[in-house]
């Protein structure tokens, strides 16, 4: 489903990936692990087309397309999800309105109608009860005033909501509590498919107790420079990246 | 002052003696005050984003009647009445009085004072050389005196109409009267057609003991058009004075606000938004005198300036020595959308009292870049995405306007905008 050849990535000016190799098969769930600074953060801005984040070599191939080739919206289009690492605040933009714009967005990329309102309403409803979110949240403006812990639940929500093929969630797991962990841990899983891949990005192994990898790749300065099951992840934990890598 | 634009004024002037009843000794101070000054120039501190040139070099004839029938704009939704003006002058055959007349003495200018000549002296003469001007040479004008406790949910629709009025000023005034307890809204549009012309427009209103006066003015003038117009507003006890301005059209445009609050108890709301595309020049004013204590003020305006495009706010507010428990606040936020273009702020806060609260605040910045991504990293185009900020970065000063429809309407004009913007982009 995605495959990244000999990637190089520019942030002003500077190389921060650095010749990185990934494939991703539907089906599969990949953990990114690494220190702050590798690079992972990067990656997933890159894989959805942030434009201050120039690639100055190598490929990224989607669902047999040139990614590259695509507007950040076009490749939401084609059924990919970046869950930020810190979501935005929008004063203003009230929650509703984004996730009903954004979805009837990707449908009309798709070639659907736009969805009914009393449809939608009942759509985010359900999406919104499974993650325990309260309903009055979606009324707020996107994210202002939420805890981190509820921006990261509107981060689920909005990928129950548009159900990507595959979702790539940057540090997701960071500055939640035990139970706020579990609840985006069923988001993930729900998530989980036959034809989705998802690719987790993270720096503790605690994620990975409640959403099993399928792969585990360690990111060094830019690079994988060890892949394998999820036992990579328990011996990071207990040696270190230093030791394991 | 150019001695040929005087000398042409003058004898506009001569020609209107005797049009408005009771006025003309009042007419003749005003053009005399108006020779005194000349038109205002960025020397003058509340001019000084404006520029005047046009005005300064130019004679603008006035306006005659319309020689071809003009379009007048739909409605934005249900209104009470219609009234529509053509280059200055009341158009019977286009306006629609509604079931209005019935409730609600209405006149035109000219009318009012001819029954009423000893009240010709409450017309305001005006505070510069442009507002001296529209008195000594304004010739029409609505008259809607609310009798006490009616209250008219619905908008009174007044449109301007500039129609093959090429080089030509229409210079109108509209007085507004609302009696104890009454409550209407006033909303002002101003249309017009590519031609070079001139509106000075200026509404004044007396808004009596719980009486409450809502006007929003719609300024979606031609693109060559200067548009000048104020509003001076009396505010008695518990009165309240609610304003939205939005301006969209001309060339040159600018709106003046004064509102004094003379009687404890009262609310003045000024609001406004401006949308500047390349070239244009959006210039509003506010001055809101607090003469007594015990009474609310709240200003929020929100303008937008493409490449080139410039918006400016100047927004005073006076607090008298007595005028204690004073709440004032003022907000203004512009956003550019690149480094040449131009956004003023400056709020300007006179307080001698002691016991007050007032607070403002002014930030002008571009669109948030990361806002942006994360919009279009849900799927949402860049275009919407910046519709969508653009929309909810005016929301806060389209708040106040009371109608649902009319919001809309204005909306809709935003988002057009700024569709607008992004097909010139791509060209």
């Amino acid at each position: 489903m995605l495959n990244i050849k000999d990637l190089h990535v520019h942030v002003d000016g500077t190389e921060i990936i650095k010749g990185l190799n990934l494939e991703v098969n539907a089906g599969e769930v990949h953990a990114i692990m690494g220190l702050n600074g590798a690079g992972k953060s990067t990656l997933a801005n890159t894989i959805a087309g942030r434009d201050d984040y120039e690639v100055s070599q190598g490929t990224i191939t989607y669902a047999g397309k040139n990614l590259l080739d695509l507007e950040p919206h076009e490749r939401v289009g084609e059924g990919i999800f970046l869950g930020f690492q810190y979501p935005v605040e929008i004063p203003g933009v009230s929650n509703l309105n984004f996730m009903r714009t954004a979805l009837n967005s990707i449908r009309r990329y798709n070639g659907l109608d736009d969805m009914s309102a009393a449809e939608f309403m009942k759509l985010i409803r359900t999406k919104a009860a499974a993650l325990k979110m309260d309903p009055e949240m979606l009324k707020r403006f996107v994210n202002v005033g939420f805890s981190g812990g509820e921006k990261k639940r509107n981060e689920m929500v909005q990928m129950s909501l548009l159900d990507p093929k595959l979702a790539v969630l940057d540090e997701t797991d960071s500055g939640l509590d035990i139970d706020a962990l579990k609840i985006v841990a069923e988001g993930i899983n729900a998530q989980r498919g036959d034809d989705t891949a998802i690719l987790l990005i993270t720096h503790y192994q605690r994620l990975l107790d409640y959403v099993q990898p399928d792969v585990v790749h360690v990111m060094i300065d830019g690079k994988i420079v060890k892949s394998g099951g999820k036992e990579l992840a328990a011996e990071l934990e207990e040696k270190g990246y230093a030791e394991v890598a | 002052m150019n001695e040929q634009l005087l000398e042409g004024y003058k004898s506009q002037a001569k020609e209107l003696v005797g049009t408005i009843p009771g006025a003309d000794d009042l007419r003749k101070k005003a053009l005399s005050d108006f020779e005194g000054l000349g038109f205002p120039t960025n020397r003058s501190e509340d001019w000084r984003y404006s520029d005047t040139k046009q005005l300064r070099n130019q004679l603008f004839d006035l306006a005659g009647p319309a020689s071809i029938a003009p379009t007048v704009p739909e409605a934005l939704g249900e209104t009470a009445a219609r009234f529509v003006f053509v280059n200055g002058r009341y158009d019977e055959e286009l306006s629609d009085l509604g079931d209005l007349w019935q409730a609600v003495p209405i006149r035109s200018l000219a009318n009012h004072f001819m029954s009423n000549a000893e009240r010709a002296n409450e017309l305001i003469p005006g505070n510069d050389g442009v507002s001296f001007l529209n008195t000594a040479l304004l010739r029409d004008g609505l008259v809607l005196s609310i009798p006490s406790g009616i209250e008219i949910d619905e908008p009174i629709e007044i449109i301007h109409i500039s129609c093959g009025a090429a080089n030509a000023a229409a210079h109108v005034r509209h007085v507004v009267e609302l009696g104890e307890g009454a409550s209407i809204s006033v909303l002002e549009r101003f249309v017009g057609d590519d031609n070079s012309y001139w509106t000075n427009s200026v509404l004044q209103a007396r808004v009596t003991e719980g009486a409450k006066l809502t006007h929003i003015r719609l300024q979606e003038e031609g693109a060559n058009a200067q548009h000048t117009a104020k509003s001076f507003v009396n505010l008695g006890a518990e009165a309240a004075y609610n304003c939205t301005n939005i301006a969209l059209g001309g060339s040159m445009s600018r709106f003046e606000a004064h509102a004094r609050i003379l009687v404890d108890g009262a609310n003045a709301v000024i609001n406004g938004v401006a949308l500047s595309a390349t070239g244009q020049s959006h210039d509003m004013l506010t001055h809101v005198n607090h003469t007594v204590g015990n009474a609310n003020s709240d200003q929020i305006f929100r303008t937008v300036a493409d490449s080139r495009g410039k918006t400016s706010f100047q927004g005073k507010v006076t607090v008298a020595k007595d005028a204690q428990q004073t709440l004032a606040d003022q907000s203004f936020k512009a956003l550019i959308f690149d480094k040449t273009a131009e956004a003023n702020a400056k709020p300007e806060l006179e307080i001698l009292a002691d016991d007050v609260k007032c607070s403002h605040g002014a930030t002008i910045g571009e669109l948030d870049d990361k806002a942006i991504f994360y919009l279009t990293s849900r799927g949402i185009d860049p275009v919407t995405a910046r519709q969508m900020l653009v929309e909810a970065f005016t929301a806060d000063a389209l708040a106040a306007v009371p109608h649902d429809d009319v919001k809309d309407a204005i909306m809709t004009r935003i988002s057009d905008w700024m569709t607008a913007r992004a097909n010139k982009a791509t060209v």
